[in-house]
Formats: structure tokens, sequence, C-alpha cells
């Protein structure tokens, strides 16, 4: 066989320009620490990269979804920490407002605390959330969401909360009108109050006063009622004649026969037979002063409270039992709202608890996608830089060898 | 008697000169190209016949051949035109990769940016910066779209210019095959083959291939005949055919070949080619470019559909708030009709034309379309993918995605390619530009009562179509979702207290009225109540931005239905075939260009090895080795030189003869 002398060089310097192009591209893949540079170099693998790229982009935008709802929630955090505390403040005021010795001046001057108080409480409901909206603004509020109106505050907006993700439930707001302006009324299953007088038509005149009462047998009690039935009212009755003092009970207008014309001693309780609750009533009532039992609502407003106690305060001719009904029934009502905000509260500080799981999968999630891309594309550098040296050692001896043979020719020898 | 002596010392003189002469030519072109070695072809002169027998009469040059293999010619032929149309194929098809970067300059990263970018819109519905991000990063992802198509262009620019160097090299090559046929010709008579004209004819028929396979027929006159193709005849004798390079009939930016015999022009049978550059380039041309710009085209205008869609369906910051405008221009304005030049029809508007009715259903395809002259009203479409598979439409049917409007009669044999992604991306604009207009504010707002003594919350509120605002809820009203039972029953009232529908909930599926799906968590009891309201705070709502944000994950790329009757509905009413989400349509986008281009690798690297290999076995057969030339130099010149003793000793011969006849 021959060999054309021609080719032989052409062949030769085909093969050193491939071992160079090898290099190079050996060379290309260790400094840029990929193994695939174009899509060609792997399809599959680069497929793979761009999923897992969109995974780690996704990652980030959670996060940054995370830490909106989380500056929000831990806003609202430290904002119903300082509503309680205001309302705590209040109650204290109160209390104090009960004092049987102080005179009308001296309770107004307990009014104007608690108006301060109120203000304050107003304030920390409308509070920003540094990004030009607001930490209660629900789904979405006026500016600010608590005005106050005629009638009192109300909160203009639409209840609810804001969404950060679709993905995992995180809120953007809290709803501010659940957390102000809905706390259970009474003890949270009933609520007791002075009604009107049966004979007069007007409010109670007498001295009596009325607690929140409490439950015996919760499973005597008709609250929530069943569905399409209307929830009964309960109604305790005096009578006063010739100073003996009696009760009925009566359910929604009818009197129950258990409880029908009992003596009133002054202060007692009185329960409502059969049906689980009773109430302590105290002082002396008037002919046909009333009281009413009816199944506690969720519509109970801290302002309104504030609101009702501050009038009440400010009202020159109350008796001892109307003041004492005052305080008694402004401080079971603030007891319950703070109830409501520590229940927010509380489920807030769930909600930032559930958010470091939330966090660390995001990241955990980020970091298997960033692992899985390094795995896709990029370079083992042990074996490329084995791989490079093997390639260079080759190169080498091609050179070497070229070198070698091109001198070796028959010319050379018949020169002489 | 005497004379022989100095004849044969002669002749054998010239005779081994001519060898040298001859090796002196080998060693002078043993690197020129297509060059074969030539051999001297000695004989014996014939015997003369004498009463003692024959005696020789020494020796004659009988002529001066070529050492070459016709087999091996064209199995190097053949092989270099496969391996110049891989290569061809390679080279264009590596830049195409390039208009498909992966990574974050990708185009995949900038979607799912600009999807990812709601998020702070979501977190702060208020902040314009926020919004201003996603304009931002919308014109970024246009940009990069843009700059991809017009890639595309370029490159097919590049293939039509490349497509007419080489019908020019053709062209020049064919000529001077149809030269060298002539001459060689007028060769024949002198009865010895003209080498060098041979070699000259053989490299060019060899370089011809490299562009265009071609097969050869040798005449009796030695001429040597070159077809192409299906026996389109490039060289005939010593005419010459011209190619070249025409625009497309359908689209001006593609290039068809003719072939020019005397004052005849035909269309060149593209299908036959076969193999060389012009091969390689045409499938660049037909398949590769135009399959990389519809999966570009068919992303562009899923996502800038569906993208203005959801914008559509909520509310912007404006005063008063208003459905959102787009954020992204019309696909629909890229939707392109190409009518053939022959057409008899108008050209300037095509007398078919599209509507683009679902996005997330376009495919990345070109159509071809024409009137069936067997059925009035009926028209036969194929898709590019598929080119065989011939099916029937009528005016007004819906193909995957894309309503046809028949605006005129279109006469028969009047041909059209209906384009309906191909522009799409590089026609992209991002045409929102205040950050109030993004629509972030879902246009209802729903919630639960307060009151209600049941599981049952929203899980979500998400609007599928724009609603009426004619319809409830309207403004300042509520419409309340009232559950009438503890399993499911429903009442839709409007006002409060008044009735307007009923239905009954499955968990899972949501309620849907006037545009809103209402989906639920946990089982609403007797009596519980949710309210569904027109949103009243648009700027601090970031319902729709969530909405936006779910594009991430919906297939709103390359959906596919069953639709037999081309209605646009599913007719097995199963849900649509999945498609792709943006992310997974840009990472198949790259599988399948990789693929492409790892496949054309593949085959250039066999076709070059296999090339490399047939040119090794011609050049070996025909190549000079300069050892051997030398050796054979060494041998002639020794032979040279006994030739030359020959007449030294003839000489010494005479002169002692005349020695003695003088002494």
């Amino acid at each position: 066989m021959r060999i054309s002398t021609a080719h032989r060089y052409d062949a030769t310097i085909e093969n050193l320009q491939a071992r160079q192009t090898d290099l190079a591209a050996t060379q290309m893949q260790l400094t840029s620490g990929k193994r695939v540079n174009v899509a060609s170099d792997d399809p599959v693998a680069a497929a793979r990269a761009e999923r897992d790229l969109a995974t780690m982009a996704r990652a980030d935008a959670n996060q940054r979804a995370l830490e909106a709802s989380r500056n929000v929630v831990q806003l609202g955090e430290s904002a119903i920490g300082d509503a309680s505390e205001l309302i705590q403040q209040a109650r204290e005021t109160l209390v104090a407002a009960g004092n049987g010795s102080y005179t009308a001046a001296e309770r107004q001057s307990q009014a104007i605390k608690l108006k301060e108080i109120r203000n304050q409480l107003l304030t920390v409901a409308n509070r920003a959330d540094g990004g030009g909206g607001f930490v209660f603004g629900g789904q979405g509020a006026s500016n600010p969401p608590f005005i106050d109106a005629p009638g009192g505050v109300q909160f203009v907006g639409q209840g609810g909360e804001a969404q950060a993700s679709s993905s995992e439930k995180l809120s953007l707001t809290v709803d501010g009108s659940a957390v102000f302006l809905t706390a259970k009324s009474g003890n949270g299953v009933f609520e007791a109050a002075p009604g009107t007088n049966a004979v007069t038509g007007n409010p109670n005149s007498g001295s009596a006063w009325i607690t929140p009462g409490s439950v015996n047998t919760p499973s005597q009690v008709p609250y929530p009622s069943a569905p399409n039935v209307a929830p009964p009212v309960y109604t305790i009755q005096f009578a006063v004649s010739g100073g003996n003092t009696t009760y009925s009970v009566l359910e929604d207008g009818i009197a129950m026969p258990a409880a029908t014309t009992l003596n009133y001693t002054g202060k007692q309780a009185i329960n409502i037979p059969g049906r689980g609750m009773s109430v302590n009533i105290s002082g002396g009532p008037a002919d046909g002063d009333t009281f009413t039992l009816q199944e506690s609502n969720n519509k109970l407003s801290i302002f309104n409270s504030l609101d009702k106690a501050i009038a009440g305060l400010n009202t020159g001719t109350l008796n001892s039992g109307q003041v004492q009904q005052l305080v008694n029934s402004g401080i079971s009502q603030m007891d319950s709202v703070i109830g409501n905000l520590q229940s927010a509260r509380s489920s807030l500080g769930e909600t930032l608890n559930r958010m470091d799981g939330i966090e660390s999968r995001i990241s955990s999630l980020k970091l298997i996608a960033q692992t899985d891309r390094s795995a896709a594309e990029d370079l083992d550098m042990v074996k490329a830089i084995s791989d490079f040296q093997n390639k260079q050692t080759g190169y080498d001896a091609a050179l070497k060898s070229y070198a070698m043979v091109q001198k070796l020719s028959l010319f050379q020898y018949i020169s002489g | 008697m005497g004379s022989g002596i100095f004849n044969l010392g002669t002749r054998a003189l010239l005779a081994n000169q001519t060898v040298m002469d001859t090796i002196a030519h080998n060693i002078s072109n043993a690197n020129t190209e297509g060059y074969s070695r030539q051999e001297v072809k000695l004989a014996t002169e014939g015997g003369r016949y004498t009463g003692a027998g024959f005696y020789g009469r020494g020796v004659r040059v009988e002529t001066v051949g070529r050492s070459t293999d016709a087999n091996l010619i064209r199995e190097a032929s053949s092989t270099a035109s496969v391996m110049a149309a891989d290569t061809a194929r390679l080279d264009k098809l590596k830049q195409l990769e390039k208009t498909f970067p992966t990574g974050e300059s990708g185009l995949g990263y900038a979607a799912s940016q600009l999807l990812n970018a709601f998020v702070d819109v979501a977190n702060q519905p208020q902040d314009m910066s926020a919004r201003q991000v996603v304009l931002a990063r919308t014109e970024d992802f246009t940009s990069r779209m843009r700059t991809a198509a017009e890639q595309l262009i370029d490159l097919q620019a590049g293939v039509f210019g490349d497509l007419q160097n080489s019908a020019l090299q053709v062209n020049t090559l064919t000529t001077g095959i149809a030269q060298l046929n002539d001459q060689i010709a007028a060769t024949m008579g002198a009865g010895h083959d003209p080498n060098d004209l041979l070699d000259q004819r053989d490299l060019m028929v060899n370089k011809l291939s490299k562009l265009v396979q071609v097969t050869t027929v040798l005449a009796d006159d030695q001429s040597l005949t070159v077809m192409v193709g299906g026996g389109q005849a490039l060289v005939q004798g010593n005419q010459a055919s011209s190619m070249s390079v025409v625009k497309d009939e359908f689209d001006p930016a593609q290039g068809r070949l003719t072939l020019t015999t005397g004052t005849k022009t035909v269309k060149f049978n593209e299908t036959l080619l076969g193999a060389g550059a012009i091969a390689g380039l045409l499938k660049v041309q037909d398949k590769d470019i135009p399959a990389a710009r519809n999966l570009l085209g068919q992303m562009s205008a899923a996502l800038s559909w569906r993208l203005n869609q959801q914008q559509s369906f909520g509310l912007d910051l404006g005063k008063p708030a208003s459905a959102g405008k787009p954020l992204l221009s019309d696909p629909q304005s890229s939707m392109a009709v190409l009518a053939s030049i022959k057409n008899t029809s108008s050209l300037t508007t095509p007398p078919v034309n599209m509507t683009l009715i679902d996005g997330r259903q376009l495919q990345p395809e070109d159509y071809t379309f024409e009137a069936d002259p067997n059925a009035p009203g009926q028209y036969l479409m194929t898709r590019s993918s598929d080119p065989n598979t011939v099916f029937s439409v009528a005016d007004g049917s819906i193909v995957d995605g894309f309503r046809i409007n028949i605006t005129a009669a279109i006469p028969n044999g009047d041909k059209f390619v209906l384009r309906p992604v191909g522009n799409a991306a590089r026609n992209l604009q991002a045409v929102m530009d205040k950050p109030i207009g993004i629509a972030a504010s879902s246009p209802y707002v729903a919630t639960t009562n307060a009151a209600n003594k049941g599981t049952g919350t929203v899980s979500s509120l998400s609007i599928s179509s724009t609603p009426n605002p004619a319809q409830p809820p309207t403004a300042g009203g509520t419409l309340k979702v009232v559950f009438t039972s503890g399993t499911g029953n429903y009442d839709l009232e409007f006002p409060a207290g008044t009735p307007i529908a009923s239905g009954t909930w499955t968990p899972g599926q949501p309620i849907s009225y006037n545009g809103f799906d209402l989906k639920l968590n946990g089982v609403p009891s007797q009596g519980d109540t949710i309210n569904v309201t027109p949103t009243a705070y648009p700027n601090a709502n970031n319902g729709n931005a969530l909405a936006l944000l779910d594009l991430r994950d919906e297939d709103l790329v390359g959906r596919s239905i069953t639709d037999t009757n081309y209605d646009g509905v599913d007719d097995n009413g199963l849900a649509d075939a999945p498609g792709a989400n943006i992310t997974n349509a840009y990472s198949q986008a790259i599988g399948s260009i990789g693929v492409r281009v790892q496949g054309a690798q593949t085959s250039a690297d066999i076709s070059q090895s296999l090339a490399s290999n047939a040119k090794e076995a011609l050049v070996n057969k025909t190549g000079v080795n300069l050892d051997e030339e030398a050796a054979r130099m060494i041998q002639f010149q020794q032979s040279y030189q006994a030739a030359a003793k020959i007449l030294q000793i003839a000489q010494s011969i005479f002169d002692t003869l005349l020695q003695t006849a003088a002494g």
C-alpha cells in the first residue's frame, strides 16, 4: 500500500487541528466551570438546568412574598400588643371609676382619661404598614381604614385578609374589623343587659345591676340555636309590691313555670331554669324593671364600648346601681375584647411560626434546585483537569511525532 | 547492424529521460490539488526478424498514463457531497442555537422573571416602583424575544446569501467543466489521454459535488455529462446550464433555485437534491429556521395573549379603575397570510385571514391553504410538521386556536401559507408604559360572614372572564352566596334576600357567576353566607396580581384539543391535553434545538470521517509518494546511465573499428 505524501501532511495537520480544538473546548469548560455551555452540549441537562433556574427564581419570589407578609404580621402582632395594653389601661381606669365614693366630677376626670386612651387606640388601629397600606386594612379600605364617624368608629373597607401568595396562605393585611369590631358580646355565650321597665317603657329606674353571668350546665344552653330557629330571649322581670320584691323569668315573653314570682333577696344568683345559665343581680330594682339575656353576638366594638363608658361617666345623674352596671358591663366588654385581641395575636404568632417553616421549605427547595442545576451543567473539576492533562499529553505527542516523521524522506539520504 | 546499437542506446536514453521527466512532473505536482500520479508506459519495440530469429529493437515509450480509479473518484465525490451538506447545516445550526441562550441570559428566565415581578406588585399594590419593575421586565422580555427573532431573520438572510454564492460557484464550475469537455474531446484524436485536463475536470466535479450532489456519465468522446437531482443536466458536452437563486413564491426571504439551459428556465426540483452544501442550506432554510421561528413565535404569542387576557380581567389604578389594557402587543396583528405570487386573487389583501381565538392552543406550525377543487366552500390545509395529512375546513372553522375567515372567493389553484405565530416574536412590543396601568386588582372581593358557623373559608376568587358590569354584583351591591343546606346547596342573592340563581357546591369545584370562580376551603354549614362585592379599593387589592403570578404554572403554551369538526370546542368534552408552562416550553425548545444541533454534529462527524476515508483511499491510489518517486528516480537514473554506457561502448566499438580500418 502506498501513501500519498501530500495527503499524509494534510491528514497530520487535520489531526493536530482536531486535537487543538478538543483541547480548547476542554479549556473553555475549565475556565467557565460549566460542562454545558450551549444546549447541544447536553440538551437534556440544559433543559433540566433551565427548569431549575426557574425554580430558583420562583423561590426568590416566594421569599419576597414571605418577607412582605412577615413584615405585616410582625407589625400587626405588635400593634395588637399595644392595643391590649391600652385596653388594659382603660379597664383599670374603669375599675377606678367604679369607686363608690367618687363624685360625678371625679368620674368625669376618669372619662377624660378614657377618651385619651380611645384616641390612642384609634391610632393603633390605623397603623400604617410602611408601604402605603394599613396593617388592619383587610381586603382594601379607605385611607385610613378606621374612621371616627357619627354613631361610632367604623371600619370603612372590605373585611378579610389580602393574600401575599397564592401557593401558601400568607396574609398581607390583618382583618381590622375582625380584630377591633367583632369581639363576642356578653360572656361569649349569652349577653345579659338591663332592659326597659315593663311598666313605664323607660329604661330601668331601680338601682339593681346585672353581672355578665355564667354557664352552669353547657348541655342545656339553648345557644346557638338550631338552623331556622330564632334564638330564645330570656327576660327577668321584677315586681315590687309592698316592700316585697319578686321576679319571674320569661322565655320569649312566656313565663317559665319553674321561675315565676320567686323572692328576690337584694343580691342573689338567678338561674334560668332548665337552660343551664345563671346571672347575679344586686341592688334594688324598681317595679317592672327587667333584665334580658340573649344569644351573644360578635359585633362588639371596642370603640363603642369605650364611647358608651365615656358617655356614661360623663352623665352626672347616675345612681350607684347604674354606675355599677356601667363599670361592670364595660369591664366585661373589655375582657371580651382583650380575649379577642389575644386570640388574634396568638394566631399571628402562630403565623410567624409557620413562616419559619415556610422559609425553610423555600430555602431547601432552592437548594435542591441549585444542586440539581449544578449537577446538570457544572463541570466535574477533577475529571476535567485530568482530561485536560490527558489531551495536552496527546497533543504534545502528536506534535513530537510530526516533527520526527517529517524528517523521514528518501531525499534526505540521497542528497549526499 | 552496426547502427542498431546506437538506435537502441538512443531509444533507451530517450525513454529513460521521458520517465525521469514524468517523475520530475510528479515531484513538482506532489502538492497540487487533484493531481494524479503519472506513469510512463514503456514497451519493447517489436523484434526484427533475421534468419537467426527475432532480435529486440529496444524500448519504446507507449504513452503517459495517470493512475486513477473511477470508482474511488465517485466515492470520494459522493461522500464529500454528504459531508458538505452536513457541515453547511451544522455551521448554520450552531448560529441558530445562539438565539436560544440558556440560563440567566435566556428567554425562559426573562419570561419567568417577568411573571415573578408580579409578586412585588401583589405585596404592595400601591407601590409604583414594584409596578415599574414589571414594566421594565416586560421591556426586557420583549426585547430579548425580538433580538432572538431578528437573529433568525439575519440567519435566513445569511442562508440566502450563501445560496447565491453557491449558485455562482456552481456556475463557474459547470462552465469550467464544459470548456474542459470541449478541450478533452478535441485531443481525443491524438490517441493519448490528456492527463492533466482530466485531472482538472475530476477536481472540478469533486468541487461541484461539494455544492450539489451530481451524477456523471462519460460519453464516447470522453466528454462528461453532469446531472443533478432527478436527471436535470448541469453540463452536457460543452453546454453548461446556469443556476440562479430566486425568491420563494410565498416568502420572499427564502431562496429557491432555478436552472437555465439556453433560454429555458425551470424550477429546480429540490426534493431530489440529495446532498451538497446547497441541500444543507435549503434544509436549514426550510426546516430548521422555520421550526425555531415558530417555537419562538408560539411562546411569544401564547404568553402575550394570556397575559393580556388576565390583565383585562383585572382593574388598573386609573380614576376610575377600569379593566386592564394590554401589557404586550396583540399577537393577532402578527398573524400573517402569505399569498403565492402566482395567485390570481388579490396579493395585497388575500381573500383569507385568521382571527386569534385562544392563544394557548397555537401550535408552532405554518399551514398551507388552498380551495378544494372538488368541494366548493371547502378548503384544504396541511401543517408544516405533517405535510402529508390534508384536512378540510370551511369558512369560520377553528384550527389550533385561530379561526379561518374567507373574505372573498378563492380561485382554484391559488395557494397560501398561513403563518399564525411565525412573526409573533419579531413583532412583540411592550405597549404599556404607565405603572398605574397594571391591573393588579381583582374586580371582586369575597368575604365570609363573621357569623358563619361552618368551616368554609374563601380559598380563592379568580376571574375567568371580564365581568359584565351590568350584571350583579354591581357597584355598591353585594352578591350573597347563601348556603341553604349542609350539603352544599346554595342560592345567589342579589340584592340580599332575592335569589337570582342557585346551585350545588361540590368540594374542589368553584361557584361561578358573571366571570368569577369562587373556590372554598372547608365545608360551609346551612345558613352560612359569603359576600361577593365589587372591589371598592382597587389601590389596595392584589387579587389579579396573584392571578398573573399564577401564570407561572399555567399550561399556556401549545395546548391541543381533539376537534375533528373544527369548531374550537373539544369533541369529547375532556379537559384540554395539557400544554407547557412558559418555563417548560422554553426548556423544551432549548432541548429540541439542542438535539437538532447534536444530531447535525453527529452526522457531520460521521460524514466527515467517511469523506476523509474515501479521500484517503483515492489519494493513496492517485497521489504522489515522494519516497517512491525518489526511488524510481534513482532507478531510472541508473537506467539512463546504463543507456549512456551503451552509447559509450558503441562509440568505442566504432573507434576500435575505425582504428583497425585506419591501421
